[in-house]
C-alpha cells in the first residue's frame, strides 16, 4: 500500500505551487466566523494547526479543525508559537474545506488580547469573505 | 567586557580583508581564493517574498521543449491537474506526503535557502524540508553507472571566472521538475553567476535526449538575504492524504 501511494505521490508532482499543497480544498466564495475555546495548539510543519471547540458560529458546528500556513512563513510574518495556546477565546475567520468536513483554512484570527493576526496566505485576496 | 569587546572588534576590523569576512559577518565580494562570495541566505525573486518587478529578474521560464510522444501526455496531465483544481479536488502531488522536491526543483524556491563555500567544496540548503545539495569543486564526477539515483544525484562543479558551472547527473527518474518526465541520463548544467551584488542567478539547463527535442533553460534570480537565519523544516505533522481517486485530503479533528 505505501508503495502504490508513493508512487502516484511521485507521478504528480507538484508544479508551481508556492506552498506544501494547493488551496484549490478550500472554498473561495464562502468565509466562516468561528468563534470558540482552543483546544490544542499545533506549531509544526508543514502547517500549523488550531483544534478550536466552537461555541459560536455555522450551526452544527462544535469543533473545527483551522489550518495554518508553514510555521516558517508564520514566522516571516512575525507570528510566534505563543501568540495563541489552549484555553484562549478567539475568533478565527475560515475558507471552509469544499469537502464539508470540519476544517479550514485560517484567513484572520482576533486573540485574547484583541490584536487581530493575519496568516501569510498566498493570494489571500482571492478568498471571498461572506458573513 | 567593554574593552575586550572593543580589542576584539578593532582586532576584527582589523582582519577585515577577505580572509575574516566570514568570521566578521560582513559579506566581501570575493572569498580569499578569489572565487565571488555567493554565500549566505537567498530568496527566490518573484518568489513567496516578493521581488517579481526587480530589474534583475531572469527571462521568462519557458515550456519543457519535450518530444512530440512526452509532449501529449505532460500536457493532460497539466490540464487534468488545472481541471481538478477548478472542482475544488486537487490531485495529490509529491507534497500532498511531504516528499521533497529535488534537483532542480529545490533551486526554485519555495524558501529561502543557504549557500554555504567551504574548501573544495558549495552546500545549498534549501529551507523547505531541509534540503541538502552538496557541489564538490575538487572531483571528477563519477560516471552514471557509480551513482546511486537520488533526489538530488551527484553534483560537481567548478569556477569559471565569475560563473560557478555545476554539473549534476543521477537523479531518480521519479524526481520530476515541473511534472516533466526524464530519462536516467538526464543531465543538469548550471550557471550561478552575481549579476548584481546582491542578486544571484542559477542558469539551469537540463540535457535529456531522450525525452526533450532540444536543452531547457530556466533561470531563476534569488535576493540576498543579508539578516535572515535559516528555519528548520520537519514535515511532522502532515494530515494530508490521498483517497482512491488520488485527491488531496485533509484530516480533521484532533490528531491522536
Amino acid at each position: 500500500m505505501h508503495r502504490s501511494i508513493l508512487a502516484l505521490a511521485l507521478l504528480l508532482p507538484a508544479a508551481e505551487l508556492p506552498a506544501h499543497h494547493s488551496f484549490a480544498i478550500f472554498d473561495h466564495e464562502r468565509t466562516y466566523t468561528l468563534e470558540g475555546t482552543v483546544r490544542e495548539v499545533h506549531w509544526t510543519n508543514p502547517h500549523g494547526y488550531i483544534e478550536l471547540d466552537v461555541t459560536a458560529g455555522p450551526e452544527g458546528i462544535a469543533a473545527f479543525t483551522v489550518e495554518l500556513t508553514s510555521i516558517n512563513m508564520l514566522r516571516r510574518a512575525n507570528w510566534r508559537s505563543t501568540d495563541v495556546k489552549a484555553g484562549d477565546r478567539v475568533t478565527a475567520i475560515v475558507a471552509p474545506l469544499l469537502s464539508g468536513e470540519p476544517g479550514g483554512l485560517l484567513l484572520e484570527l482576533t486573540v485574547p488580547d484583541g490584536r487581530i493576526l493575519v496568516p501569510p496566505v498566498p493570494a489571500i485576496q482571492t478568498f471571498k469573505r461572506t458573513p | 567586557m567593554r574593552a575586550p569587546l572593543r580589542t576584539a572588534s578593532l582586532a576584527c576590523a582589523a582582519l577585515c580583508g577577505a580572509l575574516a569576512a566570514l568570521l566578521c559577518g560582513t559579506s566581501a565580494a570575493q572569498l580569499p581564493d578569489g572565487v565571488p562570495n555567493i554565500s549566505g541566505a537567498w530568496e527566490r525573486l518573484g518568489g513567496l517574498g516578493g521581488g517579481g518587478d526587480s530589474p534583475h529578474m531572469p527571462p521568462r521560464e519557458p515550456p519543457p521543449p519535450l518530444k512530440p510522444e512526452f509532449r501529449a501526455e505532460w500536457e493532460a496531465r497539466r490540464e487534468a491537474a488545472r481541471a481538478a483544481d477548478a472542482r475544488g479536488e486537487p490531485l495529490a502531488t509529491n507534497y500532498t506526503f511531504c516528499i521533497p522536491d529535488g534537483m532542480p526543483g529545490m533551486m526554485s524556491g519555495p524558501f529561502p535557502f543557504e549557500i554555504l563555500q567551504s574548501p573544495g567544496q558549495v552546500t545549498i540548503v534549501q529551507e523547505a524540508y531541509n534540503q541538502i545539495r552538496r557541489i564538490y569543486l575538487d572531483k571528477p564526477q563519477l560516471p552514471l553507472a557509480e551513482i546511486e539515483p537520488g533526489f538530488y544525484g551527484r553534483s560537481v562543479g567548478e569556477w569559471r571566472d565569475d560563473t560557478l558551472v555545476v554539473e549534476t547527473i543521477g537523479v531518480r527518474e521519479d524526481v520530476r521538475f515541473r511534472d516533466v518526465p526524464h530519462s536516467p541520463e538526464m543531465r543538469i548544467t548550471e550557471r550561478l553567476r552575481l549579476v548584481a551584488p546582491d542578486v544571484l542567478w542559477d542558469e539551469i539547463t537540463i540535457d535529456d535526449p531522450a525525452v526533450l527535442e532540444e536543452p531547457w533553460t530556466v533561470t531563476f534570480g534569488y535576493r540576498r538575504m543579508p539578516d535572515y537565519e535559516i528555519l528548520e523544516y520537519v514535515c511532522e505533522n502532515n494530515r494530508e492524504y490521498a483517497d482512491e481517486r488520488g485527491v488531496t485530503r485533509l484530516r480533521t479533528g484532533p490528531q491522536d
